[in-house]
């Protein structure tokens, strides 16, 4: 053991996290402005036809909105956490890429084999070719390399942990093992299906793959998976970032290591039981309802638990938030995580879902977990890690606080807008006049709703010019002043 | 014994299970304080701080 | 015991592994025996049918479009009767969507005709004053894939036992065979016989010239689709 280490190279290897945060700007511009589109699409249906009525049917709405989601969750969350892991997981294991050729090769792969799906994904998918399944619409030969890039991924986290020089393992790296783990189990039951073009003995197009489950069943899987999904790609993984760094760019040890294993076990255990509360009413049993709807709010407990630890991380140092913009992504990032954390649960109450489902109060939640939790905490972690990898400053701390105050309204716009949206229509579907008969037509519920539309496209705009901000900052960093080793141990190098 | 009511046996039991192995988890925590190399937990929040390629392991793994 | 597994990476996985395993084991597998079996009256889809369901998914209908009437006063007045577990049971994958941008079409066929779908898919808004629904022109050019439809009926026929060929009873007493041909090329007559029935009840030139010529447009088969759905 002692011998192995005696002539390394005493340096981090930063070369897949650089690959993997250039894959999450552009991911992330790609797929916000996808989203900026079809958030138009809804206010002014005429945005549709925009790009020419020949093109109509791959920019329409319904052909373009899988692609946003699949590039913001799959891409941009996923780039972010894995250039994320590939930093985290050297430093705090004490053990550098370049101290294995074959680990290093894994990264590169990991990275170039995805790189290679991520086209293949954007292409199939606007050509038609999706299972319709929400957050799983690849087809199956997609789904095979998902598996391949994940084995990657896996390969990297059991091969650096198995030549680490830490024994202890920090509980960033829990969370890194827990979302592999959980997204393969979840991911390979609800992607079960069969090639009907090889299953007929070559008829038809080999894309083509039929489900396993059928109806109800179907259903419950894909909740299962689709609940956890979110759980496991823009939870664990995020709280495994804002573990490691909130204390280091701040400075301060997490709060309390114990209340931080307690919450990880708390959310392992509970988090799967709730994905009952998507199919609230619906023809699943109802205990599996009951069980989503009661897990969901005990969920609040574990979920709480992280983000009250990392607001009280930066306990007697709240000078910090407000001379750091760095630091404000990240601690906004907790209370966003609080706030969608508590939402979430109140709209799996039976009654409050009979309102909700269906409605842009669904739509409004899952932005204010993702602008306002995931996407904060991924730019902080690529802000705090560019002058590292670089080995240069922050081009501009001023253009970092504009882009914080952009979006912060960007999201602020949003989620009113959306909850308003939503609360309305709800109410509007259900109303009944004095006689019994329904009070709205359903175009009415749907023409009353464009204020609403207006404004979330405005705030989705917002958000995406303060996401082109941070790249352009990301970007003049490479030519930014060079700094010493000494002024990166906590608070980032900022220019002005 | 049909399978519905399998399912509900052994979803009691693993409740049970999982409530006492989690609250025995809390008291273990905040009665030892100190893991099995005799380490306060809290000392790993340092995992984070002291995370240079040339500083000293919290615990090395060459000590095994 | 907690001592050993902070320090034992592996059999920490293995752990969280069967945690995370445990909640699907009892809530997902003991039900799925129970729900897949179809309620009276419900049958499995024709091979035009299910070019259209295809027509359907690739085009994102579910989106918008929810398949799921809950059982609450305001959905049963809107849309006709809350949905019952069996009436899905050959719904591979399940349509039900999240979010209702559009109304639901669980029972579409029960109140819209051929005719009302033709206006519409034009031009939303001229049919639906307000409407934020997108002209979906290129259904009226587009060859629907019949060939797939076909494929993807033997698929489930072989692996899921779906009954085509089979007399199955309906609410009415009476018993009624859905026809899944021998051959690829059979299936595609019998796809054109059906098309020939919708595009009667069309207006648009172009679509009943392309059938006259053999080919299915993707606008005749999800009007066979949703006029299916009941």
């Amino acid at each position: 053991m002692e011998n192995r280490f005696k002539d390394r190279p005493l340096e981090y290897d930063y070369s897949v996290t650089k690959l993997f945060m250039w894959a999450t700007i552009v991911l992330g511009i790609v797929g916000m402005l996808v989203g900026v589109i079809i958030a138009w699409e809804l206010a002014f249906p005429a945005v549709n036809t925009m790009f020419g009525s020949a093109i109509a049917e791959y920019t329409n709405f319904s052909r373009l909105r899988p692609l946003h989601t699949n590039a913001v969750a799959y891409g941009f969350t996923l780039s972010g956490v894995w250039a994320s892991w590939y930093y985290i997981g050297q430093r705090v294991l004490k053990v550098s890429m370049a101290e294995s050729k074959f680990l290093m090769f894994i990264g590169k792969a990991h990275f170039y084999i995805y790189a290679v799906a991520v086209v293949g994904v954007v292409v199939s998918l606007l050509l038609g070719y999706t299972t319709s399944k929400e957050y799983a619409e690849l087809e199956w030969p997609m789904d095979i390399g998902i598996v391949v890039i994940w084995v990657l991924w896996g390969i990297s986290i059991a091969g650096l942990i198995g030549i680490r020089r830490e024994k202890a393992i920090y509980i960033s790296i829990w969370y890194f093992i827990a979302t592999f783990l959980a997204i393969a189990m979840l991911y390979i039951f609800n992607d079960m299906e069969i090639p009907t073009y090889f299953a007929s003995g070559g008829i038809g197009n080999w894309f083509h793959s039929v489900s396993m489950y059928s109806g109800s069943n179907d259903a419950m899987v894909q909740w299962w998976f689709g609940h956890n999904a979110v759980a496991f790609v823009f939870t664990t993984p995020i709280i495994a970032l804002i573990y490691y760094f909130l204390p280091k760019e701040s400075g301060q040890a997490v709060y309390s290591y114990k209340l931080s294993l307690l919450s990880f076990w708390g959310l392992m255990f509970v988090y799967l039981w709730a994905g009952g509360h998507h199919v609230l009413y619906s023809t699943v049993p109802d205990w599996v309802q009951t069980m989503g709807s009661v897990f969901s709010i005990v969920l609040i407990l574990p979920s709480w638990g992280s983000a009250i630890n990392m607001l009280l991380t930066m306990k007697g140092e709240w000078q910090q938030v407000a001379s750091s913009p760095l630091i404000k992504f990240m601690v906004l990032g907790s209370t966003f995580y609080m706030f969608s954390t508590l939402e979430g649960p109140v709209q799996a109450i039976k009654s409050v879902n009979a309102i909700a489902h269906f409605t842009d109060w669904i739509v409004g939640h899952v932005h204010d977990g993702v602008l306002g939790w995931v996407a904060f905490m991924i730019i902080a972690a690529l802000y705090h890690m560019a002058p590292r990898v670089f080995k240069r400053e922050i081009y501009s701390k001023s253009l970092m606080s504009t882009q914080f105050w952009i979006q912060t309204l960007g999201i602020v716009l949003y989620f009113t807008s959306m909850w308003i949206a939503g609360i309305t229509q709800g109410m509007m579907w259900r109303a009944h006049d004095e006689f019994g008969n329904l009070a709205y037509s359903f175009i009415d519920t749907v023409t009353v709703l464009h204020p609403y539309y207006t404004l979330r496209a405005i705030g989705g705009t917002l958000y995406l010019i303060g996401f082109i901000m941070f790249a352009y900052n990301i970007f003049k960093t490479m030519s930014a002043r060079p700094v010493e080793e000494d002024e990166l141990v906590n608070a980032s190098p900022m220019g002005a | 014994m049909n399978i519905a009511e399998l399912q509900t046996y052994g979803y009691v039991a693993a409740m049970g299970i999982l409530v006492v192995v989690s609250y025995g988890y809390i008291y273990h925590l905040y009665t030892k304080r100190k893991d099995a190399d005799g380490r306060d937990y809290e000392e790993y929040g340092d995992l984070a701080l002291k995370d240079d390629i040339t500083d000293t392991p919290i615990s090395a793994m060459s000590k095994k | 015991m907690f001592h050993w597994l902070e320090k034992h990476p592996f059999f920490f996985s293995v752990l969280v592994f069967a945690v995370v395993a445990f909640a699907g084991l009892i809530e997902i597998v003991p039900s799925f025996a129970q729900q897949s079996r179809p309620v009276i009256g419900t049958k499995p889809y024709t091979t035009l049918q299910l070019t259209g369901r295809q027509v359907y998914i690739k085009n994102g209908c579910n989106t918008c479009h929810s398949q799921l009437i809950r059982p609450f006063k305001s959905e049963t007045d809107r849309y006709g009767h809350y949905s019952v577990s069996g009436e899905y049971a050959y719904d591979r994958p399940f349509l039900w969507g999240s979010k209702r941008t559009g109304p639901d079409l669980m029972r579409v066929g029960n109140y819209r005709t051929t005719d009302w779908h033709e206006n519409h898919m034009k031009d939303p808004a001229s049919v639906v004053p307000g409407s934020l629904m997108p002209k979906y022109t290129w259904l009226y050019k587009n060859v629907a894939d019949v060939d797939t439809a076909y494929a993807e009926q033997l698929t489930v026929q072989r692996f899921f036992d779906v009954p085509y060929n089979k007399p199955l009873p309906m609410k009415d007493g009476s018993k009624e065979t859905v026809k899944l041909a021998a051959t690829l090329a059979g299936a595609r007559a019998e796809a054109l016989a059906d098309a020939k029935l919708i595009t009667a009840n069309m207006k648009d030139q172009d679509v009943k010239d392309m059938v006259k010529e053999g080919k299915i447009p993707e606008i005749v088969a999800l009007i066979a689709y949703l006029n299916s759905l009941k």
